[in-house]
């Protein structure tokens, strides 16, 4: 009996109860209880006590946990043969319908986006090689504008040596070294512009190392008005030359391709008096 | 808290009704007894949807399992709350677990529980809060390791730094205390 109490206080019983003993301690413990009623009820009160102990730590789980779990437990039964009739369909077969749904809906989704994705880039590249065309008409419209409005400005000007009264007209006749030549001029001297006039223009064609200047002799000194070419291609119909406010006469000369200081008196072409 | 009715036989019923695979038996289990596993596995695992999992798991293991539980070897709740425990700690020393809980504290776990949730009401236990104040704290902390916590009693005297024997003793004396309350 010494060693029986001896046994029990050694505290091995509470250990098997809760389960913290080896198999051996294990195997000894279950042969004790077998063979001493004490040790069987003190067993028994220790696992009451524990059982007691952790109802009073219970803690209720969540409401749609005993569905779940009840659910899964028919399932198993489903292999037993007392309950092999409806329990079939319930529980873990709605589990697995629901995964590949949305796996699937996250399928389609990442393919719509992707599809959404292409289009757009579709669209945007579309919009853009538009929007380059837009911006070459823009510029090429911009460009002719520009053309216009300078056209319109020169007309203008022409427009004004015609109208206008303080314009005075005057043809230069050809010198001995050229009386064929003739060149009409337009000065006046309230505006200070000077016109050529082009189509009328009556001198040999210039070559390429030298130009025509025009010159405005006051007192009896030459002004340089600029030079100008004959050449076939120029189609313009006027040119307006540099300004002057003063003019006994005036003179063109052949001279080297960009004009000269003073006019070569033996190039002289043409000459004109007021 | 209040339930809609509850199923609840006595051990002796339920044990033979798990005997025969009686689907009652089922409901009758989990009514008298999740509340005290899901209790038990909660102070192991703190996640809510893990100890959930773990109820599960504990009860599936116990209905596949029932023909191994034999009546004269002890207690059906002794039997059920080793599965219960075992499944928990497995669970919490698996190294998927343990990387995801890396930060937790363990020993914050029942404090923490106690806050959270509301232990269930039993009107069979009144007056049990006086059984905190019956445990001496280091009573109280040996059966908190050893019972809650799945540590052996050779972890638990590490733990608390006292020899094998100490915890031993000091384990039997808290039951004792047990025992003469809940009598």
């Amino acid at each position: 009996m010494e060693d029986i109490k001896a046994y029990m206080e050694s505290g091995i019983l509470e250990l098997y109860i809760l389960g913290d003993v080896t198999p051996e301690e294990k195997l000894q413990v279950e042969a004790m209880a077998a063979k001493h009623p004490a040790i069987k009820a003190e067993l028994d009160e220790i696992e009451r006590s524990m059982e007691a102990y952790a109802r009073e730590n219970a803690i209720e789980p969540a409401d749609d946990l005993r569905e779940r779990i009840l659910s899964s437990l028919v399932t198993n039964f489903a292999d037993d043969r007392a309950f092999n009739k409806e329990p079939e369909e319930t529980g873990a077969k709605v589990v697995t319908m629901v995964q590949p749904k949305t796996y699937k809906f996250y399928k389609y989704a990442f393919a719509a986006c992707l599809a959404l994705l292409l289009v757009s880039i579709a669209a945007l590249i579309s919009t853009y090689s538009k929007l380059q065309d837009s911006n070459v008409q823009i510029a090429s419209l911009r460009s002719s504008n520009d053309k216009f409005a300078k056209t319109a400005s020169f007309y203008h000007g022409e427009f004004d040596v015609v109208t206008d009264a303080s314009f005075k007209f005057l043809k230069l006749q050809g010198t001995k070294k050229s009386p064929e030549s003739q060149i009409t001029v337009a000065w006046s001297p309230v505006r200070k512009k000077v016109w050529i006039d082009l189509r009328s223009l009556k001198v040999p064609a210039n070559d390429d190392t030298h130009q025509y200047q025009l010159w405005a002799l006051i007192g009896n000194k030459p002004v340089s008005l600029g030079v100008f070419d004959k050449s076939t291609a120029d189609t313009a119909a006027m040119k307006e030359m540099q300004s002057t406010a003063l003019a006994d006469a005036f003179a063109v000369t052949l001279e080297p391709r960009g004009g000269s200081v003073s006019p070569t008196m033996d190039q002289m072409v043409v000459l004109g008096k007021f | 808290m209040s339930k809609k009715r509850k199923i609840s036989l006595s051990e002796e019923e339920l044990v033979l009704a798990l005997g025969n695979r009686e689907k009652i038996a089922i409901e009758a289990l989990y009514d008298m007894y999740s509340s005290s596993l899901y209790g038990v596995i909660s102070r192991i695992i703190t996640d809510t949807a893990t100890a959930e999992d773990l109820l599960q798991e504990t009860f599936v293991k116990i209905w596949n399992s029932f023909s191994a539980y034999s009546a004269e070897k002890g207690r059906l709740f002794t039997w059920m709350v080793n599965i219960a425990r075992n499944l928990a700690i497995d669970k919490i020393r698996s190294k998927d677990f343990k990387n995801q809980n890396k930060n937790q504290e363990l020993e914050n776990n029942v404090t923490f529980i106690d806050e959270r949730k509301n232990t269930v009401y039993n009107p069979e236990l009144l007056g049990i809060k006086d059984l905190v104040g019956t445990l001496k704290p280091d009573q109280r902390s040996i059966i908190e390791l050893v019972y809650f916590k799945g540590y052996t009693h050779v972890e638990a005297a590490d733990e608390l730094g006292v020899p094998l024997g100490t915890i031993k003793t000091r384990l039997r004396m808290a039951i004792m205390l047990l025992r003469k309350h809940f009598n």
